[in-house]
């Protein structure tokens, strides 16, 4: 019996894929809408603020949430040498997940039911379904890892089982407790999540994905076991204190402030650890490695550098309270969920994808999408990021508010024009996925740097049959 | 081992403690994760509820149940995604939008709506800065009253007009109307009691929360009174180009009062051609409003453009200078007028009456302009909706009160539009 629960790979990886078109189409439908306010007619379903919720949530969940179990349901087994809890359970997580969290919760937003909390949009009835399918994902994936035994688990595994455990401890910080303390003291919790939901669910689970598919892909053992750790020890101990800094020079006392604004610039600092390992397990591969998925990570990864530096720098007074509220805000965003997670996330999908044997690959699709959304992104980041600097250097001004709003229509264009290379790359994406003959995944792999099958990999990973102290990097692989 | 892990040498070569090493790095995880929400979340929270308790007035208003509803509509349209409502402790927040916020202000947001993006301005300080048939113009069609916006457009709130509102475009407005007002309504004293127990003498940024001259400074906010520069007729086509983007909307294209976003207003934006304004009446308008109505301030445009819309205003206007009236007109004019008129217009038509600060919207200053005759008798048969003027005429109008006679309405209409004088 295989390890691996492809169809629920290939299940969540073309939900995931879908769900990211209808996030992106709110997106740009948002987008569109503050060139042509007037578009929607004054329709209530179609409203700014609404699409806006959507847009965010769909991109938390439905693209990124799918993509992750996508991944999980491959690397864990991978992982450990051990099938995931139940297959039955899973197809219930996938029936949730998809069908009672995320499209509900899209519906609900758009008829007026939602919380006007930041990566907590989703009304409080979608939030309880999101804890239970919380659980039932840490059900799915952790006994396996303590089935195996923990004493000498790779780093991505570290980040998974993380990544879940803290996921459930942070949600509710900003999706149920700011509805119970009012106020500055509601927004404190609140900080604390619009930092978590990065922070505690995106990036650990990207870098799990980054983490793995390296190695994985170029059959090279990761440049420092001891890295890995000390950065990912680093990430959970900085992260959460990161919260308050989205509330610089608000009525949430100085002292709070600045212990988040130091704890922004430490993590930067970790980053450039995490960044510098991943990057010296990447030597040898070239810029643009052969192997798509290989190559997503890749660029993910330094996208992830740029984004954390971004992050460290507009945390601190002097640029924090110029650019705070501005579009330069938007470009972070995107930057780190479009750019370092989307990235790993494709990466990942790509990367389990292969790995199906029945799965159609289309190397061609992929190149093109890999393009498109590489220079998609960093027009978006860079034009935004310009406008978030007219917008704030007008603000410092006196000049009337509406001159903001003039100002950035130039750079709306500009993000709503290189939204258009994105959905492109998506479009390329998603056929990649689902054209190219049948197995082709397999055949990419082997050509460019050999590809062993899952079980194999598996067997590798658990039982180390090549004792060495390096092969503990990446058990099994001799370097 | 059947079935559990081979591990390889380097670890079997670990001591069991040190292998272990994973369980106390897993608690010291939990354990960070326990700090962050102490340290930035229980311990901000227990300093501010008690800056609430200490600084709060005593009984600050909660909201009503419309009010309430309004918060509602406010938080699922997303209201806080482009409205921030949080004045941050920087000069440049406080310049303008007003006082930062103070932590009683928001002991009844359940949730907060703090907000990170500002594309529309801040919204802590709304109380007071807009009459309400403003805000349903602007709910209604918002480009109408504010040009350039890219707010949508909140036209289901209405039966079709903005004049005709439904329960959820007043329980918003009404919403709207309690940002920042709990504060206003502390007043002076609830300053000082704050300040006197803030508990931030040496806290340079704790006391940044009183350095404002005013709580809102949005320089739309309308003032009745306020230091006004004497504006001169400036560029006059630099002044129609700024006339057409901010102005056309309400006053029309051509000045006739007949712009998109008037409908909804009451009082109806001024006709421009059929008055003419003097240098000093259209330098307070422009400056500081004209309280009560629709018509914002303009205090956040420079001095060469507000010079510039002085021109293009008056440039609209098609009174002529007329010939002396005829005096024995003039003084039964004079005597009506001081019978009926100065108690709000004041005894030299300065707009200055002792009634006036009982009234919603201040008086006209007939110096300061000079109505064609048609508007004048317009306004004395009809009144002006939405304003304390009301009908005085006897008939020919469905709304004639008979307070006046026809000669008598004739007579004051000449006499008021002598009052102009060249220069106010």
């Amino acid at each position: 019996m295989p390890l691996v629960e492809q169809k629920l790979v290939y299940a969540h990886g073309l939900a995931a894929v879908v769900m990211l078109f209808v996030s992106i189409a709110f997106g740009i439908f948002a987008s569109i809408e503050l060139l042509l306010p007037d578009l929607s007619g004054g329709s209530p379903w179609l409203s700014w603020g609404r699409l806006r919720y959507d847009h965010t949530q769909g991109i938390l969940f439905g693209w990124l949430g799918n993509a992750f179990l996508a991944f999980l349901y491959h690397a864990v087994p991978v992982l450990t040498g051990r099938r995931v809890t139940s297959a039955r359970l899973g197809q219930w997580l996938f029936g949730l997940w998809n069908f009672v969290i995320v499209v509900p919760g899209w519906l609900l937003v758009l008829a007026g039911f939602s919380q006007p909390l930041e990566w907590a949009e989703f009304p409080l009835i979608i939030d309880a379904f999101v804890v239970l399918a919380l659980l039932l994902m840490a059900i799915q994936f952790l006994p396996p890892f303590f089935a195996r035994g923990i004493e000498d688990l790779y780093v991505s595994s570290w980040y998974i089982i993380g990544g879940l455990i803290f996921t459930i401890l942070a949600y509710p910080m900003g999706n149920f407790v700011p509805e119970l303390v009012p106020g500055a003291r509601g927004a404190a919790f609140s900080g604390l999540w619009i930092h978590d939901a990065v922070g505690l669910f995106v990036t650990p689970l990207a870098l799990a994905i980054i983490y793995f598919v390296i190695p994985a892909a170029s059959r090279r053992p990761i440049y420092s076991h001891f890295l890995s750790m000390l950065g990912f020890w680093l990430l959970f101990f900085l992260y959460p204190l990161n919260g308050t800094h989205h509330y610089v020079f608000s009525v949430i006392p100085m002292s709070a402030q600045i212990g988040a604004i130091t704890a922004s610039a430490l993590l930067g600092v970790d980053v450039i650890l995490v960044v510098a390992n991943l990057l010296l397990s990447l030597r040898g591969t070239g810029w643009f490695p052969r192997d798509l998925p290989l190559r997503f990570v890749g660029t993910g990864t330094v996208f992830y550098l740029v984004v954390s530096i971004q992050g460290s720098v507009q945390a601190q007074m002097a640029v924090n309270q110029a650019v705070h509220f501005s579009d330069w805000v938007i470009g972070h965003s995107h930057l780190a969920m479009l750019g370092f997670a989307t990235f790993a996330a494709a990466g990942g999908i790509a990367h389990a994808w292969q790995r199906i044997p029945w799965a159609r690959y289309n190397h061609r699709a992929m190149v093109w999408a890999y393009w498109l959304l590489s220079s998609g992104v960093v027009i978006m980041v860079i034009n935004l990021t310009i406008a978030g600097m007219v917008e704030a250097r007008l603000w410092q001004s006196n000049a009337p508010w509406l001159d903001s709003v003039r100002a950035a229509r130039p750079f709306w264009i500009g993000r709503t024009h290189s939204s258009l290379l994105i959905v492109a790359g998506f479009i390329a994406f998603l056929l990649g996925l689902t054209t190219g003959p049948r197995g082709a995944g397999l055949a990419e792999g082997e050509e460019s740097v050999g590809l062993e099958t899952i079980d194999e990999m598996a067997r590798r990973l658990t039982y180390s049959d090549a004792p060495s102290p390096r092969a503990s990097r990446w058990p099994g692989v001799s370097s | 081992m059947a079935g559990g892990v081979i591990m390889n040498d380097a670890v079997k070569r670990v001591p069991r403690a040190l292998r272990m090493a994973y369980i106390v790095a897993s608690v010291c995880g939990v354990g960070f994760f326990a700090m962050s929400v102490l340290l930035l979340g229980v311990w901000p929270g227990q300093v501010l509820e008690e800056q609430t308790r200490k600084m709060s007035p005593e009984h600050p208003l909660n909201l009503t149940v419309s009010e309430s509803r309004g918060r509602e509509i406010y938080s699922y349209e997303g209201c806080a995604y482009c409205h921030t409502q949080q004045v941050r402790y920087l000069e440049s927040d406080m310049a303008r939008f007003g006082a930062p916020t103070l932590a009683w202000e928001t002991r009844f947001d359940y949730p907060h709506l703090w907000g990170t993006r500002r594309i529309g301005p801040d919204l802590a300080r709304e109380s007071g800065s807009h009459p309400e048939d403003w805000h349903f113009v602007h709910l209604f069609a918002p480009r109408s009253v504010v040009a350039d916006s890219v707010m949508p457009s909140y036209s289901a709130m209405f039966e079709g007009s903005p004049d005709r509102p439904k329960q959820t475009a007043r329980d918003l407005v009404a919403y709207l109307e309690t940002l920042g007002r709990s504060r206003e309504l502390a007043g002076p004293e609830g300053e000082a009691h704050a300040r006197a127990n803030c508990n931030c003498d040496k806290d340079e940024m704790g006391q940044m929360a009183f350095h404002t001259s005013e709580l809102n400074t949005n320089p739309r906010k309308t003032r009745r009174n306020g230091a006004v520069p004497v504006l001169v007729a400036g560029d006059g086509k630099r002044g129609l180009e700024l006339y057409a983007r901010y102005c056309a909307s309400c006053h029309g294209t051509k000045g006739l009062g007949d712009g998109p976003g008037a409908a909804g207003l009451h009082p109806a934006p001024a006709n421009l051609a059929e008055h003419k304004y003097g240098l000093e009446r259209l330098s307070f308008a422009l400056t500081n409003g004209i309280d009560g109505t629709a018509m914002p301030a303009w205090r956040d445009l420079n001095f060469g453009d507000l010079s510039a819309l002085v021109a293009a205003v008056r440039s609209f206007s098609v009174v002529q200078q007329e010939l002396p009236a005829d005096p024995k007109t003039l003084e039964a004019g004079a005597r009506v007028y001081k019978a009926n008129c100065a108690q709000c217009h004041g005894e030299t038509g300065a707009g200055d009456g002792i009634a006036v600060n009982e009234l919603r919207v201040v008086p006209a200053n007939l110096q300061g302009v000079r109505p064609s005759l048609n508007a004048t008798l317009h306004v004395l048969h009809n009144g002006i909706e939405g304003t304390e003027m009301a009908p005085w005429a006897s008939d020919g109008t469905p709304n004639g009160t008979g307070r006046l006679s026809e000669a008598e309405v004739s007579a004051v209409a000449v006499y008021v539009r002598g009052l102009y004088q060249e220069g106010r």
